[in-house]
């Protein structure tokens, strides 16, 4: 074989795609051929630095701009109307009633009864129409010898119907939870609803959710059961972004309130996170979604970009 | 959460039927290849992300007309291509490429995965110097060629996975891979001591990436 037939061999050679026939001439003409043994080993030192190039890893927030950059775009193209959750929030709430429910009187020592509804008129709310602004915070009240009970205490400017709920399960849609109050929160009063329930060990996991509805604007408001908080947790799932945030406000101990979009009302997201703060936790939730959180006093609010 | 795997099919199907959570799976599961295919055309970070969500819309939008003759993995890469020309020609239009192979690096030195065992540093440095001047040679390559190249010689493709990736047909494929040889070994040939090596410690493990089989008899 000649130095240019085996140099025009070389590529297939070193593919293997070379006919086994040609093989053995090949391979005996570079065992005796300086130039074309060289020749191969540079090709080949070529092919295989080739197929060891690196990639870097992909940056962190990849699939959050994928996925923004898809949502963005393809909300454009493709006008998908949803129906909007929650309906039951809205226009049909009656005037403000009070629910003693069954589970109160039934929980183990029985004291839970004293569940009440009371508004303090006239706190001084800034009088401002647009837009809603929510006071919606849980204290822990004393109420002597070292007992403290949760208080739930809503406060909006805009009239407002509204909903309490109370779920044994975080992860349970909202039409599942049980109906604790629904009613008229009036722009400049504040009401405060307290919440013993919450005090009890054994519902740990239960989380009461006030749903709340202005001008068509439905917001949530999770309150996470037990107590005290915890700092860290582990979470991996996929449910609706509603069910998730109740979790959250149930695993870390801390309220979440949650301010729907009305394009997307209820996304399903997936949540895997490995001994995460609440922060970092949601900050891995909402990564392509179109919500944001926000730090407020004693809760997060999760609130459109 | 279920750990076994869903299969690309079964997604898209939840996918047409308006499940967009399987939509975001299947992001998830390909956006690191995606990613890593769009450097390679790219080398830059910040555009190989920008190509690879571009990719993805066009995923989002095509997919419901997908009906499966190739892979979706293999559909992936021509769609990352076609973005790549899409972007690239929109590029060129206002810089011009550098003509000289520049030693000195804007980017950070991308680090080579450094084995367990039998870790060779001289090796390892002179590894990263030919995966540098590689780059480099590649980058001058014309685009038809760079990507028949990297889907060959980098990400392994065989030349019918690449008729599928391109749309080409394979005689037009080896043509395109024998060009961009003959150009990558004359753009090399300055470094030719650099790859020219007469045992390489990895030579044995290198066969398999090579695809060889024969090229070991020696």
């Amino acid at each position: 074989m000649r130095c240019e037939q085996v140099k025009a061999l070389l590529n297939d050679y070193l593919e293997g795609a070379l006919s086994p026939a040609v093989v053995p001439s090949l391979e005996a003409h570079l065992s005796v051929c300086d130039s074309c043994r060289g020749e191969w080993q540079f090709r080949r030192g070529i092919w295989h630095s080739l197929s060891q190039m690196p990639a870097p890893p992909a940056p962190a927030d990849l699939h959050a701009r994928i996925m923004t950059h898809v949502r963005a775009q393809a909300r454009t193209r493709a006008v998908s109307q949803r129906g909007l959750v929650w309906r039951f929030v809205g226009a049909a709430a009656a005037a403000a009633a009070l629910f003693l429910l069954g589970f109160f009187s039934a929980r183990p020592g029985g004291v839970m009864a004293g569940f009440q509804l009371f508004s303090s008129a006239s706190k001084s709310e800034p009088a401002v129409q647009l837009p809603v602004e929510s006071g919606i915070r849980l204290e822990w009240r004393d109420v002597g010898e070292g007992e403290r009970v949760p208080v739930l205490r809503a406060a909006l400017n805009r009239e407002a119907s509204a909903m309490l709920a109370w779920s044994p399960e975080p992860s349970l849609p909202p039409r599942q939870a049980q109906r604790i109050w629904q009613g008229t929160l009036q722009p400049g009063k504040a009401v405060e609803i307290p919440l013993p329930l919450l005090h009890q060990k054994q519902t740990a996991r239960s989380v009461i959710t006030l749903w709340w509805t202005v001008d068509d604007q439905h917001r949530a408001f999770f309150v996470p059961a037990g107590y005290p908080p915890s700092a860290r947790a582990s979470l991996r799932l996929r449910a609706n972004l509603s069910e998730v945030l109740a979790l959250l406000a149930e695993t870390y101990q801390t309220p979440i309130e949650w301010l729907p979009t009305s394009h997307e009302t209820n996304p399903l997201v997936v949540l895997d996170v490995r001994d995460a703060t609440l922060q970092e936790s949601l900050q891995q939730l909402l990564i392509g979604t179109r919500y944001t959180a926000r730090a407020e006093k004693g809760h997060w609010r999760i609130l459109p970009r | 959460m279920n750990s076994f795997e869903l299969s690309d099919e079964w997604l898209i199907e939840r996918f047409k039927e308006g499940d967009d959570t399987a939509f975001d799976q299947l992001v998830r599961r390909y956006e690191q290849k995606v990613f890593q295919h769009a450097y390679r055309l790219t080398h830059n970070i910040d555009d190989a992300a920008d190509v690879a969500a571009e990719a993805f819309l066009r995923m989002y939008t095509a997919l419901k007309r997908f009906r499966g003759e190739a892979q979706l993995s293999t559909w992936l890469y021509r769609i990352v291509q076609n973005v790549y020309f899409d972007f690239h020609k929109r590029e060129q239009r206002h810089q011009h490429l550098p003509l000289e192979i520049s030693s000195d690096d804007d980017e950070e030195p991308m680090e080579l995965p450094i084995p367990d065992e039998s870790f060779d540093m001289d090796e390892y440095l002179l590894e990263q110097e030919r995966q540098r001047v590689l780059r480099e040679a590649i980058d001058k390559l014309p685009d038809y060629q760079r990507v028949v190249t990297i889907l060959f010689h980098v990400e392994q493709l065989s030349y019918e996975e690449i008729a599928a990736a391109t749309g080409l047909p394979l005689g037009t494929i080896k043509s395109r891979l024998n060009r961009a040889r003959a150009a990558l070994r004359e753009l090399l040939e300055p470094y030719r001591e650099l790859f020219e090596i007469e045992s390489r410690p990895t030579q044995t493990e290198a066969t398999d990436a090579l695809r060889t089989g024969q090229s070991t008899a020696e």
